[in-house]
């Protein structure tokens, strides 16, 4: 994948962390900081995260075949969509 | 009784000789035999049902392993709720106990590793690289400190350490035989002086069995919370033990508790509650369920469905389902007041609005301990009746005995870990002192007197912390003697009761 695209991407998965999740100005996401593992979010925002990398990827990604521990990381979560998402149609 | 302490002996001296092989079949053949003569000592038609679900799960394991497809896993999955519903749903919904299936006992811990056998598929269906052998995958279900009553465990954790070679370690000895003292304490004198009481009929077990209604909106409030304390120590209790025995072994498996009545919100309760289970309803259930649709509500509908799933697994019976429905509603209100203070900013600051949500999370799961006791749904609508209306907190029909009990042990426990968690502060503030440095910080002349004492303490502490046997043991001892010789003088309504989650 371009790598531009990929960064850009990245971003907006931590822009959306950030505002959606998080919601406390201030903190700041690095691609590779843990955030299921730390407790920074839980179930319910691993559903929303999961639906936004879908939407961010343009990928059908099966939840059957993501593990909490696939999310833990801005990076984990692209790495995982690349792994078992589909193109959408 | 004498007869399954010999074979709990044969199966202990299996393992430690087993923990002497090198040849990791030698070794693994030794532990499996371990097990299984350990299971079998609570009846070898159980161990039947356990090496029959066993060699399922793995065929259809070799099967999920050659192509991880839908069909395959639903396959295994239908199989597993077939089993586990021939034992455990099937003969209590024949009530009549006519027949064949309504003589049919549930294995022992049959609904935990059954559960370990449906991780082993839904992981090997996400495509986790595991490739057991036969006798691995049987020494993961049988794994003779889990197969009673849990922690559920994860292939993906136990497999490394089962081929690791086994090393003595003096560290996993020393926390794991801590954690078994500790479990003991929990389970022997804490769980039982609340389910049993000082005094004959002032247990939380007969505020609950024996009191024929009437309960004034106090009594309700005290079996509640005193009920929940009993099921925490029992079942925390025991988890200790099985994971103090396992380390001891040098395995570590999955923790279930990590100080759930400090819980902030519900949410986070169920982080902290019965740790293996929850996740593995979070990981295999809510999360592929909530991520199938994208409305709204859907989640909140998983919710629900999910918790409920949780009621479901330890009976077929309506209390547990309405304790299910009662945390996934607790949820769902949560997550929605969540959403409603994004937009609306109350004025309080932060100790406040810690301490009542403390307080409202404590008290709410609390009141569903109600559901999870009552013997009958009816029982638990007289008891929460009595809790909303006002009237009925100007009587009270439980003796004082259990007013004392349950609010000492209840204190007391929070006393304990407000004084733990006020010495781990002044610890880290005091840390370069009590490590001898103390140029880091100010010379001597400069500390405070209060530095100076907590210094003291925290150094005493430490001292006796490491030297746990010179006072933790006799005194875990005495008090064991105590409660135990108060017990015998009683008739059998207040004997040492099994542990609560062996059942389930």
């Amino acid at each position: 994948m371009n790598g531009d695209k990929r960064a850009q991407q990245v971003q907006q998965m931590i822009d959306y962390l950030v505002r959606e999740v998080v919601g406390r100005s201030g903190v700041r996401i690095s691609a590779d900081m843990p955030l299921v593992s730390s407790g920074l979010i839980d179930s319910m925002a691993l559903v929303n995260i999961l639906l936004k990398l879908e939407d961010v990827t343009h990928m059908r990604i099966p939840a059957g075949k993501v593990q909490p521990k696939d999310m833990d990381t801005v990076d984990l979560m692209f790495a995982t969509a690349q792994r078992v998402g589909k193109p959408r149609k | 009784m004498i007869q399954t302490l010999l074979w709990v002996l044969v199966a202990t001296l299996l393992w430690v000789v087993a923990w002497t092989r090198r040849s990791s079949n030698a070794r693994h053949s030794l532990l499996l035999l371990g097990s299984y003569v350990f299971y079998a000592s609570w009846g070898i038609g159980f161990l039947a049902v356990l090496v029959a679900s066993s060699l399922l799960n793995y065929a259809c394991g070799l099967a999920l392993r050659r192509k991880p497809t839908l069909v395959r896993l639903w396959v295994g999955v239908g199989l597993n709720v077939l089993l586990l519903g021939l034992f455990k749903y099937l003969p209590p919904a024949l009530s009549s106990g006519s027949g064949f299936l309504g003589h049919i006992v549930m294995p022992v811990g049959m609904s935990f590793w059954t559960f370990q056998g449906l991780s082993y598929l839904f992981d090997l269906y996400r495509e986790e690289e595991l490739d057991p052998s036969l006798l691995e995958f049987c020494l993961y279900m049988a794994f003779w400190p889990t197969v009673l009553a849990g922690p559920v465990c994860r292939l993906p954790n136990m497999l490394p350490q089962f081929r690791r070679a086994p090393v003595w370690d003096r560290d996993d000895i020393s926390t794991g035989f801590s954690r078994i003292v500790l479990g003991v304490f929990m389970k022997i004198v804490l769980a039982q002086l609340l389910g049993a009481g000082l005094t004959r009929g002032a247990g939380v077990a007969a505020g609950f069995d024996q009191t024929r209604g009437g309960w004034g909106g106090l009594d309700v409030w005290l079996l509640a919370v005193g009920f929940g304390f009993q099921l925490f120590f029992d079942f925390a209790g025991y988890s200790h033990m099985v994971i103090g025995i396992a380390r001891v072994f040098g395995i570590r498996l999955e923790e279930n508790f990590d100080r759930p009545y400090f819980s902030l919100t519900p949410s986070v309760f169920w982080t902290r509650w019965h740790m293996s289970l929850s996740f593995w309803i979070r990981d295999y259930v809510f999360l592929p369920l909530a991520a199938m649709r994208r409305e709204v509500w859907w989640p909140y509908v998983v919710f629900v469905l999910s918790m409920t799933l949780f009621g479901l697994w330890h009976a077929a019976k309506l209390t547990f389902i309405l304790w299910g429905v009662y945390h996934g509603l607790l949820l769902v209100v949560h997550r929605v007041g969540q959403k409603l203070k994004r937009r609306i900013s109350v004025p309080w600051a932060d100790p406040v609005r810690g301490l009542l949500s403390w307080c409202a999370t404590f008290s709410l799961v609390s009141l569903g301990w109600i559901f999870f006791r009552a013997t009958d749904a009816g029982q638990a609508a007289v008891m929460l009746r009595a809790v909303v209306t006002p009237s009925q907190y100007g009587h009270s029909v439980l003796p004082g005995d259990s007013y004392v009990v349950v609010c000492l042990v209840v204190i007391a426990f929070f006393a304990y870990h407000g004084v733990v968690a006020i010495l781990a502060a002044a610890k880290a503030r005091y840390g370069e002192e009590v490590a001898g440095d103390a140029g880091a910080f100010g010379t001597a002349s400069e500390m405070t007197t209060f530095g100076a004492a907590t210094i003291v303490a925290v150094k005493a502490l430490d001292f006796f912390g490491e030297r746990l046997w010179w006072w933790a043991a006799p005194t875990i001892a005495v008090l064991m003697v105590s409660i135990g010789a108060a017990i015998l003088r009683h008739t059998a309504a207040i004997s040492v009761t099994p542990f609560m989650y062996t059942v389930f």
